[in-house]
């Protein structure tokens, strides 16, 4: 058969094509049992993929000339399931995966135009908004505002007097695009995710909708948790009562998806709550994430296992801070290793996982010093760092988190004598940190500056930057700070033979280390400080001979 | 009507008047012929003596010579230069600013390239580079002409640029070759490290180890901040001598302000500090004056003492009285300011230093920082060494801070002449 054209030819497309003729037999056959269709999709989940994608829209137009259904809408009403068949599917490549729905859902509107079917038209729009909502391809702040457009639409149709229980769907779906909106002001969107979370739950009432309800408690939930407006403390209590709340009707055993995901928000509200005894919410969010790896198996949901194994090593370093126990940044380490094996890279959940495992070993770095710890967090933090779209709320505290690794980083390479790379980085972060927000890194970086030069032997840099990191410190109120920094400015003056102001400086430092309760580092300082006087009476004595 | 050769006719009377051939004056010390930078340079018999010394010895030594912007380091490493090839010759001297983006080996394989012009080898070298030589290498290649098929014409091409693959070996044929010829030794001296940044300075004084332990003499220079500072004590061993140039005394200042007056002036030769007559056209209290002003910098020495003359021309007198020079210094810091062209954040700090007076790592509060836009001494630092570079400002000779002040010169407005 010759070929038509240069584009894909037919033959090229017939897999595709009987895929999805095979795919509308077994959902007439299955008639819209969802789990059954699953089943279709999850035993030819080989043939979803890239070529399914770029043939779908020659599928469409040779069902929609051919005599394989009757009517065109047909066509478009089996697309319209075949996409959110596909967005609900937890298996295969979750990236392409919403790129077919997509695909399926604007081939449908072809069809379902808003003049001559209007339900079905603002019912697309709805699911369109939902798979631009959890996009992975493209800018993600886009993709957003694409969702917050589409479920406008849906709503000029669905009319709370018209369709109050569409209405409802859509508020709640117009909810969760405002709370993950990343253009805008955050606090706003959040304001106005609870308003259409708090809409739809006035037709979503526990008695009439249940389960309706619960995700609606669920959703009201989680933008509780991230508000910005109002007090913190009582906002993540709010949310922590709409979970339970959501928890009551999606039971493990009823709604295992809605049980998990309820679940693994619960931990998180746990994990940030400030009321209650710190410990006492750790071992909460522990029991709550543990609970939905139940369901969130590697095998049956692998993003939702990352996303939640990614979350519990979070919370692992949070115990780890207070019982000091190696072990639990160990595996938090490994948790995070393993949840990026699976992450889409460029997916929130990749990036907050890279950040994560940054934070995670720069941790473990200050308490095994090992430079192989500190290359990782940093390279960590670097990926993370160029995944991140720069509308990404969470990028500022990257950038932060990124020099300040910089600066132990390069202290560390002075130390261990490759001082000309470590130079360079310290210099680097204390470049960054001189216009970011974060004044406490900047004075860590300054101190470690002072520190390298000292190391180095350049005395008059590193007095330059002890006093620095002094000042800062003495700005910020740090004791610690302000400890170390006299020690090092002392010690730098006396070693250049300024042994008035040295002994003075380390007299402070003796005085701070003394306030702060740490006995041992005083009489160091102490001894150093005694040492610098008997110089000085010496000569003094050499002088008066 | 005045003509433009009138007016330059004018211009040369008035200097006349002042009893000069011409404005001694000049910032640059490598525009200076060797007869002339002899008679003006003054004092540092010190440091030219450690400096000597080492040459007593037939062992290859290096001399880094540190010290702030505008200390004379430079006209110190010519005078050094120039002193040796008087005094020994068989011994090759040479002279280079280090160009930007230039290692070390290349940029003295370049230097001593050029002290050898009758050194075809040299030249070659020199030209590859790209750097223009008195004869020009050519490359030549035979070439069948036209359509005739008869006959042949020798074509030329040019030779393509490349930069020296081993400059470092390069050097060392180079060396070879002129040690053949100066069999007392090669000095290589290498100025301006000091304006390039720091952190490439460091680079390269790390890379070019093998290169100043090898067998040339090797000068440098640089100030404080932008190498010794920065250097390992290890690399800092690499130095056989250390030498800091510090500001000069009044009474040096003073000398040298007649030496300086003396290479250009018409029938006085007086070069006795008792005599008023040596500072002529300065009276001994306006000499004085300006050379407490010049703070023993020699570079600001001569940007002031150019100004002043410059001033003192244009007003058509022939001495300079106190008015004349107050009117000359008035005009300083305008001409100053022009020149160095600083930007908003540069202008703000030194407007807030000559507000304050002086600003010191030491003192300085995280509210003034804050007020200018900083919260460390570090990150304006570089803009105050800006102001030093420009004479806009001074570091005070303070071992335990890094203190800096506004030079005491009058504003542009009437107001009384500041005590230097």
């Amino acid at each position: 058969m010759g070929k038509k054209g240069f584009g894909q030819s037919v033959a090229s497309t017939r897999k595709e094509k009987n895929f999805m003729r095979s795919f509308i037999k077994y959902a007439i056959k299955a008639k819209g049992n969802e789990t059954q269709i699953q089943d279709f999709l999850k035993s030819n989940k080989a043939k979803l993929n890239e070529s399914l994608l770029d043939a779908l829209p020659l599928v469409f137009k040779t069902f929609l000339t051919g005599d394989f259904c009757d009517e065109r809408e047909e066509v478009a009403q089996f697309f319209l399931i075949f996409g959110y068949t596909i967005r609900q599917f937890p298996l295969g490549d979750r990236m392409l995966n919403i790129e077919l729905a997509i695909a399926a859902y604007k081939l449908a509107l072809e069809i379902y135009i808003r003049e001559a079917f209007p339900q079905d038209w603002a019912a697309t729009q709805n699911n369109l908004g939902a798979a631009y909502c959890e996009r992975l391809r493209g800018e993600r702040a886009e993709n957003l505002e694409k969702a917050i457009a589409t479920y406008e639409l849906a709503l000029q149709v669905r009319t709370r007097k018209a369709f109050p229980q569409d209405w409802a769907m859509s508020q709640n779906n117009l909810g969760a695009a405002y709370n993950y909106r990343l253009r805008g002001e955050r606090a706003e969107n959040l304001e106005k995710a609870i308003t259409t979370y708090e809409l739809a739950i006035q037709v979503y009432t526990r008695e009439a909708f249940p389960q309706d309800w619960a995700m609606s408690q669920n959703n009201l939930g989680n933008a509780y948790r991230d508000r910005l407006r109002g007090e913190r403390a009582e906002n993540i209590e709010k949310a922590t009562a709409a979970f339970e709340l959501a928890l009551q009707v999606y039971t493990r055993e009823a709604f295992p998806q809605g049980w998990a995901a309820t679940k693994q928000n619960l931990g998180a509200a746990y994990y940030n709550r400030l009321r209650g005894e710190r410990a006492e919410n750790l071992e909460k969010a522990t029991a709550a994430f543990e609970l939905a790896l139940q369901v969130y198996t590697r095998e049956a949901c692998p993003q939702d296992w990352a996303s939640t194994k990614s979350n519990l090593a979070e919370v692992l370093m949070a115990v780890a801070l207070i019982t000091d126990n190696p072990d639990q940044l160990n595996i938090a380490v490994t948790f995070l290793q393993s949840a990026l094996e699976i992450a889409s890279p460029g997916s929130p959940y990749f990036i907050d996982a890279q950040y994560c495992l940054g934070n995670a070993l720069s941790r473990r770095y200050e308490n095994n010093h090992n430079p192989s710890d500190l290359q990782k967090a940093l390279q960590a933090y670097k990926i993370a760092l160029d995944a991140i779209s720069p509308e990404h709320y969470d990028r500022k505290q990257i950038w932060q988190a990124l020099p300040s690794t910089q600066s132990i980083l390069g202290s560390r390479l002075v130390r261990d004598g490759q001082w000309q790379e470590g130079l360079q980085l310290l210099l680097n972060s204390v470049n960054q940190l001189s216009t970011s927000d974060n004044p406490l890194a900047h004075a860590n970086a300054l101190f470690l500056t002072g520190r390298a030069h000292e190391t180095l032997s350049d005395w008059d840099n590193a007095r330059l930057y002890y006093r620095d990191a002094l000042r800062l410190y003495k700005h910020l109120q740090n004791q610690p700070g302000i400890a170390k920094s006299h020690t090092g400015l002392g010690g730098v003056l006396v070693s250049q033979g300024h042994l008035e102001k040295g002994i003075s400086e380390l007299a402070k430092a003796q005085e701070s280390y003394h306030q702060l309760e740490q006995p041992e580092k005083a009489a160091e300082v102490e001894s150093l400080r005694l040492a610098a006087q008997k110089v000085m009476e010496s000569q003094m004595i050499e002088a008066y001979v | 009507m005045t003509t433009a050769d009138d007016i330059f006719d004018q211009s040369g009377n008035n200097i006349q008047q002042l009893g000069l051939r011409e404005i001694p004056f000049t910032e640059s010390p490598t525009d200076l012929q060797s007869e002339t930078l002899q008679y003006i340079f003054t004092g540092r018999e010190n440091e030219l003596r450690q400096v000597f010394n080492l040459f007593q010895s037939r062992e290859r030594r290096r001399v880094l010579v540190y010290g702030r912007l505008g200390i004379g380091k430079s006209a110190f490493l010519l005078e050094v230069l120039s002193v040796l090839r008087r005094k020994r010759k068989d011994m090759l001297t040479t002279y280079i600013s280090l160009p930007a983006n230039l290692d070390l080996p290349t940029t003295a394989l370049i230097a001593l390239a050029r002290a050898m012009p009758d050194d075809e080898w040299a030249q070659r070298q020199l030209y590859q580079m790209g750097i223009p030589t008195d004869k020009v290498q050519k490359e030549r290649s035979a070439e069948i002409s036209g359509s005739l098929g008869i006959g042949g014409k020798l074509g030329e091409k040019d030779l393509p640029i490349t930069k020296p693959l081993y400059p470092t070996v390069s050097l060392d044929t180079l060396l070879d070759r002129a040690q053949k010829k100066y069999p007392q030794g090669v000095v290589i001296a290498i100025d301006d490290l000091d304006k390039q940044n720091p952190s490439v300075v460091r680079q390269l004084m790390h890379d070019a180890q093998g290169m100043l332990k090898g067998r040339a003499w090797f000068m440098l220079t640089g100030h404080p901040m932008g190498i010794t500072g920065d250097l390992l004590t290890s690399e800092r061993g690499l130095f056989d001598l250390q030498l800091k140039l510090e500001e000069l005394d009044f009474p040096t200042t003073y000398q040298m302000l007649i030496n300086y007056l003396n290479s250009t002036r018409i029938n006085n030769d007086c070069n006795d500090p008792s005599d008023p007559r040596s500072v002529l056209p300065f009276l001994p209290e306006t000499a004085q004056r300006f050379c407490k002003a010049s703070f023993g910098k020699p570079r600001l020495f001569n940007r002031l003492g150019n100004t002043i003359l410059s001033t003192a021309a244009d007003l058509q007198v022939p001495l300079i009285t106190s008015e004349v020079l107050f009117q000359g210094l008035r005009a300083a810091t305008p001409k100053l300011l022009q020149k160095a062209a600083l930007d908003l954040q540069e202008e703000r700090v030194r407007m807030f230093l000559q507000q304050r007076g002086s600003l010191s790592d030491e003192t300085i509060t995280i509210e003034d920082l804050e007020q200018l836009g900083f919260r460390s001494f570090s990150d304006i630092l570089p803009i105050l060494e800006r102001l030093e570079q420009a004479d806009l400002a001074h570091q005070l000779n303070q071992d335990d801070a890094k203190v800096f002040a506004p030079l005491p010169l009058p504003p542009a407005t009437d107001e009384p002449l500041p005590e230097a």
